[in-house]
């Protein structure tokens, strides 16, 4: 300590010392001592900051460490000159609303940018176990943001872009040793990368795809709670939770204290919804609850016999029409009609989210006509090409046969010719 | 004459593989596209980059949206409340649903799951993870010409 306190007052008096040419001394003055000081932890931010978006708006040290910059020495770390030092873990948060929690203040460097930040986290996990606890592990704005080196969300390098944010939180939230002690399972990371949002975030780049803070609030990070997950899922999927809303389910599901969606759907291991989900088969998530003998096991293979009846037919029609396509008849109007019992499909699967088997065949019903319809027309247009290419062979076989019958005949003619030139002879 | 022709047998050569080969070709020009015809490829036709629609530009009032044709693929032309003319993919890009014009809006729109789009075709609201593609329009006198982009 001693020794490092020598070798920063040996900069500061070198920052002091009058440069060549009357050049002027630099600005900041912190820097300068720290990347002469040989400690590389308190090298480190100085070596970081100039890639700071704080520095990029003309921020220097003494915004959040307090203290003088432009004097040389400890005397710039002088805690009367408002100097704190490195922030402890509560003060992280102070330093930081100072600016961020100051509108007016905010509205010079960002207008758009949120100034809840501090409210915010005060409602989370998070803030609230480190106001009632002090709990030295709970993530501060630090934690996620980290300090001399942040930028903002939109850049791709930042720690809370959205490629990136799931890794932020598994940071803690994935390690076992960091979460010991605590009730959370640690599989969050693993479950969500395997999840159907993970690989449309990871594999797709699918930016809008929702990653941890999209359900659980960023600022405000806490579990989405039994009684409100649909509103967390129904940000993007709106018409099911209006659906789930009113059926039978969301009161039921209440009443037994389980999540809506997440029941059926799981929470961080969301898997690519199919059809065999429905039902009472093996991948059946109904038969969690249901049987075959009761109104709701009956319900679920109705439901899924109507919708798998469609999806046979239509892509029975698709198989048809794919062959009349490519055997080259014209059946374009009938494969763009096929699109309609897709949408139909679609709709009806969304439709089981009311669990009432009419919802469900009132979409599957059009679907059905118009696949049989797209069917139609392509059995016939493969008719049609049968007869073309019957019509085809006998033309051919009649066409050869005459070229067959005038070769005969034309060596029958030669024949004849050479005989009576012998017989003349 | 029998003499003259006896005395040529290299012409009558020359004309008589003249002649065979003559049928071989003909035969190989008749049966070789019977053969791609009932044999077709495994890929279907390629499809249109252009098309013609059957609606005259007065058709497309403001702040209105038609489904047309495109190959077999559905497009959707919308005239905006200012009056200029796009046309997009009518291919919603979450599962394929075909999206519709709302007027009450001013947005396409996909009924499978509430998805929005804006009139650049931008994902705006709902599951859609990405724009519409978005087609070219040409108005040709009384005619709307929609070709796919470069």
């Amino acid at each position: 300590m001693t020794s490092s306190l020598i070798v920063l007052a040996v900069a500061g008096i070198l920052a002091l010392w009058p440069s060549p040419a009357g050049a002027q001394p630099p600005a900041d003055n912190c820097a300068t001592c720290h990347l002469a000081i040989g400690d590389e932890r308190l090298e480190k931010p100085a070596k970081d900051y100039p890639q700071d978006v704080h520095r990029a708006k003309g921020f220097g040290c003494v915004a959040c460490h307090g203290g003088n910059e432009k004097e040389a020495g400890m005397e710039a770390m002088d805690p009367a000159k408002g100097y704190i030092g490195k922030p402890d873990r509560k003060q992280v948060v102070q330093v930081c609303a100072r600016c961020h929690g100051d509108a007016a203040f905010m509205k010079r460097y960002n207008p758009s940018l949120r100034v809840d930040q501090a409210v915010e986290y005060a409602t989370s996990v998070h803030g609230r176990k480190l106001r009632e606890a002090n709990d030295p592990k709970v993530a501060v704005c630090v934690s996620c943001h980290p300090a001399h080196s942040i930028r903002p969300p939109s850049d791709p390098t930042s720690s809370v872009h959205p490629l990136r944010v799931a890794e932020t939180c598994g940071a803690c939230h994935a390690s076992a040793t960091y979460m010991e002690g605590r009730r959370l399972p640690t599989d969050q990371l693993a479950k969500y990368r395997e999840s159907v949002h993970g690989k449309a975030m990871t594999v797709n780049g699918d930016l809008s795809a929702p990653t941890c803070n999209d359900c659980h609030g960023n600022h405000g990070a806490s579990p989405p709670g039994v009684s409100w997950v649909g509103n967390v899922c129904g940000q993007c999927h709106t018409v099911m939770v209006d659906l789930f809303g009113k059926s039978v389910h969301a009161k039921a599901f209440a009443e037994m204290g389980t999540p809506g969606c997440a029941t059926c759907h799981d929470n961080h291991a969301i898997r690519q919804p199919s059809d065999a989900m429905l039902g009472l088969g093996g991948d059946a998530v109904c038969t969690t609850c249901h049987a075959a003998a009761d109104s709701g096991g009956k319900t679920a293979v109705e439901m899924r016999g109507l919708i798998d009846a469609l999806a046979a037919r239509t892509e029975k029609a698709r198989v048809v029409l794919d062959q009349a396509e490519h055997a080259g008849m014209e059946v374009s109007q009938a494969q763009f009609d096929l699109n309609g019992a897709r949408d139909a499909l679609i709709k009806a699967r969304a439709a089981v989210h009311a669990f009432r088997v009419d919802a469900v065949k009132r979409e599957v019903e059009p679907g059905l006509a118009i696949s049989d319809k797209a069917h139609g027309r392509g059995v016939r247009a493969l008719d049609e090409l049968r007869f073309r290419r019957k019509g085809l062979g006998v033309s051919l076989v009649i066409i050869l046969a005459v070229i067959a019958g005038l070769c005969m005949k034309i060596r029958q003619v030669d024949r004849r010719q050479a005989s009576d030139a012998d017989h003349h002879e | 004459m029998t003499h003259a022709i006896d005395a040529d047998p290299g012409r009558r050569r020359f004309v008589n593989w003249f002649l065979g080969t003559s049928v071989g070709a003909f035969l190989a020009a008749v049966l070789y596209p019977v053969s791609r015809y009932l044999v077709p490829p495994e890929v279907g036709e390629s499809t249109a980059g252009t098309v013609t629609l059957p609606l005259k530009p007065d058709d497309v009032k403001p702040n209105t949206g038609q489904i047309f044709k495109f190959g077999s693929r559905p497009g959707i032309i919308v005239r905006t409340a200012s009056g200029e003319l796009r046309a997009f993919s009518a291919v919603c890009t979450h599962l394929n649903c075909t999206v519709q014009y709302r007027a009450d809006v001013s947005h396409i729109w996909c009924a499978c799951h509430n998805g929005h789009y804006d009139l650049n075709g931008k994902n705006v609201e709902g599951p859609p993870p990405r724009p519409l593609d978005s087609f070219v329009v040409n108005v040709r006198g009384t005619q709307i010409v929609v070709s796919k982009g470069a």
